[in-house]
């Protein structure tokens, strides 16, 4: 395993406030909630585990080994990627929903694709593909048909209420809001960009300069 | 590209502000070495952004020297370096054929730059494309399909952005390390993704005017280019959600070094830059400064003969 210390990011001087802020950080980095169904979960989650193995090490090392499972570590969280497993009877949109949970895109979209009836559950998966896809407005207007269609189905609710306001709650470091039209003021932020502009005499032609194609 | 993508420098240290123009000029540079004087006007912030997202962690060798741009003051350039190379070659072949594009869509005045520019990097293209055939292919596949889904005037705003995303994550298929390449990949592709909405959020109005294909306005069914707050609110929730994918990517590889200046450009220019668009303001501040340099020009002219 690396140097626990390393794998936070701090000296091995830090203070346990410290060290703890440090985890916290890291922590809210690499949860599940900033990961929800992103095409990386994977190599986010063994981060995580390398974090969390990282503070209980540095934790039981400073309390002399005697604080088994005292570390206030985060762990047991709920997973990575949605679970798409159960849903309705239809043996073909649980097959996509296989093909989905375990990676496999092109399959789940070859499989819907010949899929004749365009249910609540058949447009969620389909929102489902398009955000794995990376497809962010069409995985949003399927979500939409599909909680139309099935207004009281909480798993469809749950995944369009994550693509109106998922990316609200998202990691930014310390803290800031995270969003375009949440970037602090008009004025302030174009000011700021400007200042750079006008001042880079590096490379071009002075000042700005744009690609000319 | 088309020069939405930069750090903000202000809000970082100046050696950080130091490092982005010697990744600046070094591309200049391994541009200039090459591919010749005239390969180096395709230079610009986006191409600096990929050469940096490409780099290895540490900084390599520094020169220094003057150039055309600045023939009083030595500047500092990163040296070249394979991966400079790969941006170079990359850029180039990228810039060629997106001057070729624009001949295309342009009429025969408007078209004439694009013409221009690419019979002027014809010689530095094939070069490029002989040492990057993968993707010197990749790319004209996918504005060769981009091609057909502006023809067919295509409404889907992810399908559109598909065809220039795939393209920009090809830049990663030559990163060795299959971890890197994974996460490079899925960057690039949403950074081209942003860049492809930018670009065609900021240009509704001119589109408007002359009956070119813009998906953003056909998505939204927005009336001579102007944005409902409905269909703004959407946009730059899509806008943002293709953000959080390159920043999710971002923090899973070791950028050593350049990490805080892709910290900064990612959690914070792309918003900004956004943002400026959708005011509107990103364009008139362009306007103004091309203004300002050719009014520059022009007292210079009249004072000549003084």
């Amino acid at each position: 395993m690396n140097d626990p210390y390393q794998v936070l990011g701090v000296p091995e001087t830090a203070t346990d406030e410290e060290i703890k802020k440090a985890y916290r950080e890291l922590a809210r980095k690499y949860h599940p909630d900033n990961y929800h169904d992103n095409p990386l979960a994977d190599l986010a989650q063994e981060r995580m585990k390398e974090i969390n193995a990282a503070y209980e090490q540095i934790t039981k090392e400073r309390s002399g080994g005697n604080r088994p499972g005292g570390s206030g570590s985060y762990g047991g969280y709920g997973g990575y990627q949605q679970q798409y497993y159960g849903g309705g009877q239809s043996s073909v949109l649980q097959q996509v929903r296989i093909a989905i949970q375990t990676g496999n895109i092109s399959r789940a979209e070859a499989l819907l694709a010949n899929y004749g009836d365009h249910n609540g559950e058949w447009n969620f998966l389909k929102g489902a593909v398009c955000y794995r896809r990376g497809w962010m407005d069409e995985a949003k207007r399927y979500y939409e048909t599909a909680c139309q269609m099935e207004p009281d189905n909480l798993e469809y609710q749950q995944a369009l209420r994550y693509m109106e306001r998922g990316t609200r709650s998202a990691y930014r470091p310390e803290g800031g809001e995270f969003g375009t039209e949440l970037c602090g003021g008009n004025d302030l932020c174009w000011r700021m960009c400007c200042a750079y502009m006008m001042c880079c005499n590096c490379g071009g032609l002075g000042g700005m300069r744009f690609c000319f194609i | 590209m088309f020069g939405y993508v930069m750090p903000p420098l202000h809000t970082l240290p100046e050696a950080e502000a130091e490092r982005f123009r010697r990744a600046y000029c070094g591309l200049c540079h391994t541009l200039g070495v090459r591919y010749g004087p005239a390969a180096r006007f395709i230079l610009n912030y986006d191409f600096t952004f990929l050469a940096i997202l490409l780099s290895d962690p540490q900084e390599g060798g520094v020169g220094s020297g003057r150039c055309m741009a600045n023939p009083l003051k030595r500047r500092d350039f990163l040296e070249p370096t394979p991966v400079l190379e790969l941006a170079a070659d990359e850029s180039v072949i990228l810039a060629y054929w997106q001057s070729r594009d624009g001949a295309a869509d342009s009429g025969p005045l408007r078209g004439l730059k694009y013409r221009g520019a690419a019979g002027v990097l014809a010689p530095a293209y094939r070069r490029a494309a002989a040492f990057r055939p993968a993707f010197d292919e990749n790319t004209r596949r996918q504005l060769c399909l981009l091609g057909e889904l502006e023809a067919e005037r295509c409404p889907s705003l992810d399908r559109a952005a598909d065809a220039f995303a795939t393209l920009l994550a090809g830049a990663a298929a030559e990163i060795a390390d299959p971890t890197g390449r994974r996460v490079l990949g899925q960057l690039l592709y949403h950074l081209g993704r942003w860049v492809y909405l930018i670009d065609a959020a900021d240009d509704l109005k001119e589109d408007a005017a002359s009956g070119n294909y813009n998906p953003v306005a056909l998505r939204f069914g927005l009336a001579e280019g102007r944005w409902t707050p409905e269909a703004r609110r959407e946009f730059a929730a899509t806008l943002d959600h293709s953000i959080h994918m390159m920043a999710t990517a971002f923090e899973l590889w070791d950028f050593g070094v350049w990490r805080p200046l892709l910290e900064s450009t990612l959690y914070t220019g792309l918003f900004q830059i956004g943002r400026a668009v959708l005011d509107g303001e990103f364009r008139k501040r362009r306007r103004m400064d091309t203004a300002r340099k050719m009014g520059k020009q022009q007292t210079n002219d009249i004072q000549q003969p003084d």
